[in-house]
């Protein structure tokens, strides 16, 4: 009798332990897993379209409110109110709580704030210390100094950032963005992107003719190491990428021809062109007026010299600086620049494309040394 | 003296398995806590879209009329750019309806170009060898035909090929028949742990992901430079991974492209398919570790993740041993001289420790991907381990005794499928209506109103 009870109590001690999973069990059985959207595609500007997509939706479902006016009417949506409005302009210093729509242009004035979401869909111009939620505009944006926005901000016409403005998310438009000195956001995607004094004119081209190296290099050249480069260092990977083991400080124009992986760190003086997809298990420089047609990647920090010129991707797991006069362009798709790290844009920049950060994304004015004629290319 | 030298025996083998399992003990800890403590871990999330090379998908079938449908709809469905596809089905020797299926798309698609195979010998490698000659694209991605890609799923795979040293790149599968069995319960587990915890992680750490043959790809030039698929590996991905290493490419592990996959839901199924891996593996320790080893393109840190990874199926029978070299000293009286209590701590201490190492890692997945109700599953993973033990110990001796008697192997064995397919419908899901508009553009704007995520 004793050995039953006791074999009943190691049984129920037993079961305990599986229990819960059991319950669990019970409850998963028969079931299918539906975790996966796979109808998913990546939207630059998916907030903005989403937002206007739902308001959209709401508002030919739900019936004006009794109290609406002609020059305002009113929508319940669940706990939310939504305001809609013809035109809308708010003097300096209001707080509105609830969600709006300004038919026509809005506008309002300093140190505002917009408890939530506002849709417009003329012209929107924000003032100054103004904090907003998130906002969709079908016009122009301008949003002035020291604007806060607690999400993102989606434009279809041209969107200027000022000064100090603050963006927690991402910043679309489809038209242009200007984004000026001091202001951040964690990413923004344009057809053309610019910060502050830009200038098309083009740099002045080179005239002095320097020695090349290329990397492959021919056969008749130099076989011990000359201007930074070792070539007992450069193997071949197969497929026609190469890597180079160790530093490579390159210290004339190079000209790359086929990708390469560069096994530290890699810089290369002013005015290269670099035609193949380039790899740094560290740092990346890339001199002044150089061309980048490859992909850049690398594990440091990336910095590019003024007055590069970039069609592709770049993607450094740290930081990244794009200096005074760099350009980013090329046919059929956009270009794009992403770093983990933050992501300084300095003056007279303009990317056709996306520039990001899991940091975040800041201008600033570039140092007035920086201005000074020629120095850039010194 | 037969007795103590038993005794001496008993005690070094447990030495053995202690310190073996207390390394991948440590290395599951490790590959946790560096999960979980990376902020921002290694992603091209924020790249895709603007990496548009010209691809090539194959999709491997042999007989498979019930699942063919979905497949190719769902790559018709993908937002890549037709322009620049091509979809190879490679329709190996079926007897069945498959090829009417894919000969039927291919009308409609002109990206799709059938590959039609009637001889030659099995197996997915085989097929694939022959398949790609026909391939046009700069880097080719790869599916079984009985899983479903998302949407977005081409251009997730292509991001990383970005970084001219990633050779290859694995997204994640994601087991779609949890509730089938309690089996395909608990191998969601495991794959969730395997993907979301330890791939990642890897990835995370600088270290090459592994390819697994599907929902992934290849760079055509690094695929060329080690010389293609091994047809003779009957797992050509992992071959495939190591060849890859050894020669300086990296694998890129993408998280977020997502696959549903189909997991076995008897264990005949699963123990044939884990003999498929456990041969493949070791058979690959054994080609690549001196290689490795040698390797002048890995850290040491590298050097060692490689052959833990490659060595990883050597343990079922390290702990077999532990067992039964415990149960000697159990019933040996004359092992009952040692000083008993400080061992058994020693024991105790071990297993506490040890034991625990996997469960953290399905732990740390389930939290990070919010699946918390089958979390609850995992004490009934001791039912898993105990049968992978065996099924692994089993494929070993196997593998081992044809290797010592030079006789051939396991053969390649398709994973039976149990998905009855929908007719290009997808898994019945939240899969894009057929024809969906394709986006417009570079594909980063919007362009359609249906269904989008983020």
């Amino acid at each position: 009798m004793l050995f039953l009870v006791y074999s009943v109590c190691f049984l129920a001690l037993f079961y305990l332990h599986f229990s819960l999973a059991h319950r669990a069990w019970i409850t998963i059985r028969g079931k299918r897993s539906s975790e996966l959207d796979m109808s998913y595609v990546r939207l630059e500007d998916y907030f903005g379209q989403s937002f206007r997509r739902k308001l959209k939706q709401w508002l030919s479902t739900l019936p004006a409110a009794s109290n609406s006016t002609a020059n305002l009417r009113v929508y319940h949506h669940g706990q939310e109110r939504i305001f809609v409005a013809p035109t809308v302009q708010y003097p300096s210093g209001r707080v509105e709580k609830e969600l709006l729509v300004a038919e026509g242009a809005f506008s309002c004035g300093n140190n505002c704030d917009f408890r939530r979401e506002v849709m417009v869909h003329g012209d929107c111009s924000i003032g100054e210390g103004t904090a907003l939620q998130a906002l969709a505009v079908d016009g122009a944006l301008s949003l002035g100094e020291a604007v806060t926005i607690r999400r993102w901000v989606d434009a279809a016409g041209k969107l200027s950032i000022g000064a100090d403005t603050a963006i927690s998310s991402r910043a679309t438009s489809r038209t242009a963005i200007e984004f000026l000195p001091g202001a951040y956001a964690q990413s923004l995607f344009a057809p053309e992107i610019s910060t502050e004094g830009r200038n098309d004119d083009s740099p002045p081209l080179s005239t002095t003719i320097g020695p090349v190296l290329q990397i492959p290099h021919r056969p008749d050249d130099p076989q011990t190491a000359h201007h930074g480069f070792d070539p007992q260092k450069l193997f071949s990977m197969g497929g026609g990428t190469y890597a180079y083991e160790g530093d490579l400080d390159v210290t004339t124009p190079l000209h790359l021809r086929a990708p390469l992986v560069a096994r530290g760190h890699f810089s290369c003086a002013k005015e290269s062109l670099l035609e193949a997809d380039l790899k740094a298990h560290r740092n990346i420089t890339i001199g002044p007026a150089s061309v980048v047609k490859g992909n850049l990647v690398c594990d440091g920090d990336m910095l590019l010299k003024p007055d590069v010129y970039f069609q592709s991707i770049l993607q450094p797991e740290g930081t990244m600086r794009l200096s005074f006069g760099v350009r980013g362009l090329r046919e059929k798709l956009p270009v794009a620049a992403h770093a983990t790290g933050a992501l300084t844009l300095e003056s007279n920049i303009v990317i056709n494309g996306k520039v990001s950060s899991a940091h975040r994304v800041i201008a600033i004015s570039t140092p007035l040394a920086w201005l000074q004629p020629n120095s850039a290319r010194a | 003296m037969a007795i103590t030298a038993l005794i001496i025996f008993s005690w070094t083998l447990i030495g053995i398995a202690m310190v073996v399992l207390s390394a991948y003990a440590v290395r599951h800890y490790y590959l946790a806590y560096s999960r979980m403590r990376i902020a921002h871990p290694r992603e091209t999330n924020e790249l895709v879209g603007f990496v548009m090379p010209r691809i090539t998908v194959f999709i491997p079938m042999h007989n498979e009329e019930r699942v063919a449908r979905d497949v190719l709809q769902a790559l018709v469905d993908c937002d890549y750019d037709w322009e620049l596809l091509e979809v190879i089905p490679v329709n190996d020797r079926s007897t069945d309806g498959t090829r009417a299926i894919v000969d039927d798309f291919a009308r409609r698609y002109p990206f799709i170009k059938p590959y039609h195979r009637a001889e030659g010998s099995g197996g997915k490698p085989a097929a694939l060898v022959e398949a790609t000659v026909n391939a046009s694209g700069d880097i080719y991605l790869m599916f079984d035909a009985d899983y479903v890609p998302g949407r977005a799923v081409l251009k997730m795979l292509t991001a990383p090929f970005l970084d001219p040293e990633i050779g290859a790149v694995m997204g994640r599968v994601v087991p779609h028949n949890i509730g089938d069995s309690l089996l395909s319960g608990l191998l969601s587990l495991e794959r969730s742990a395997g993907y979301q915890s330890v791939q990642q992680a890897r990835y995370n750490l600088g270290f090459t992901a592994q390819f697994g043959g599907t929902v992934g790809g290849v760079r055509a030039a690094a695929l060329r430079a080690v010389g293609g698929w091994n047809p003779e590996s009957l797992t050509e991905d992992t071959d495939l991974t190591f060849a890859l290493l050894l020669n300086g490419w990296r694998t890129a592990y993408v998280n977020r492209a997502e696959c549903y996959e189909e997991v076995p839901q008897d264990w005949g199924v699963r123990r044939r398919q884990l003999s498929r891996w456990v041969t493949g593996h070791t058979e690959c320790l054994h080609n690549y570790w001196p290689d490795l080893v040698r390797a002048r393109f890995l850290t040491r840190g590298e050097k060692w993740d490689a052959i833990f990874l490659l060595a990883m199926y050597l343990t079922a029978p390290i702990i077999v041993l532990g067992w039964l070299a415990s149960l000697v000293l159990f019933f040996v009286p004359e092992a009952h001289a040692v000083p008993v209590l400080p061992i058994a701590m020693l024991i105790i201490g071990y297993q506490l420790f040890s034991n625990q190492a996997t469960f953290l890692e399905i732990g740390v997945a389930t939290l990070l991907d919010g699946t918390r109700l089958r979390a609850l599953l995992m004490p009934l993973s001791l039912l898993n381990f105990f049968a992978n033990t065996g099924a692994i110990c089993n494929a070993l001796r196997k593998f081992y005794w044809n290797r010592f008697w030079g006789s051939g192997g396991d053969g390649w064995y398709k994973t039976h499928r149990t998905r009855p397919g929908s007719d290009g419908q997808g898994f019945g899901l939240n899969q894009a209506p057929t024809g969906a508009a394709r986006q417009s553009l570079n594909g980063l704007y919007h362009a359609n109103n249906e269904g989008v995520g983020d």
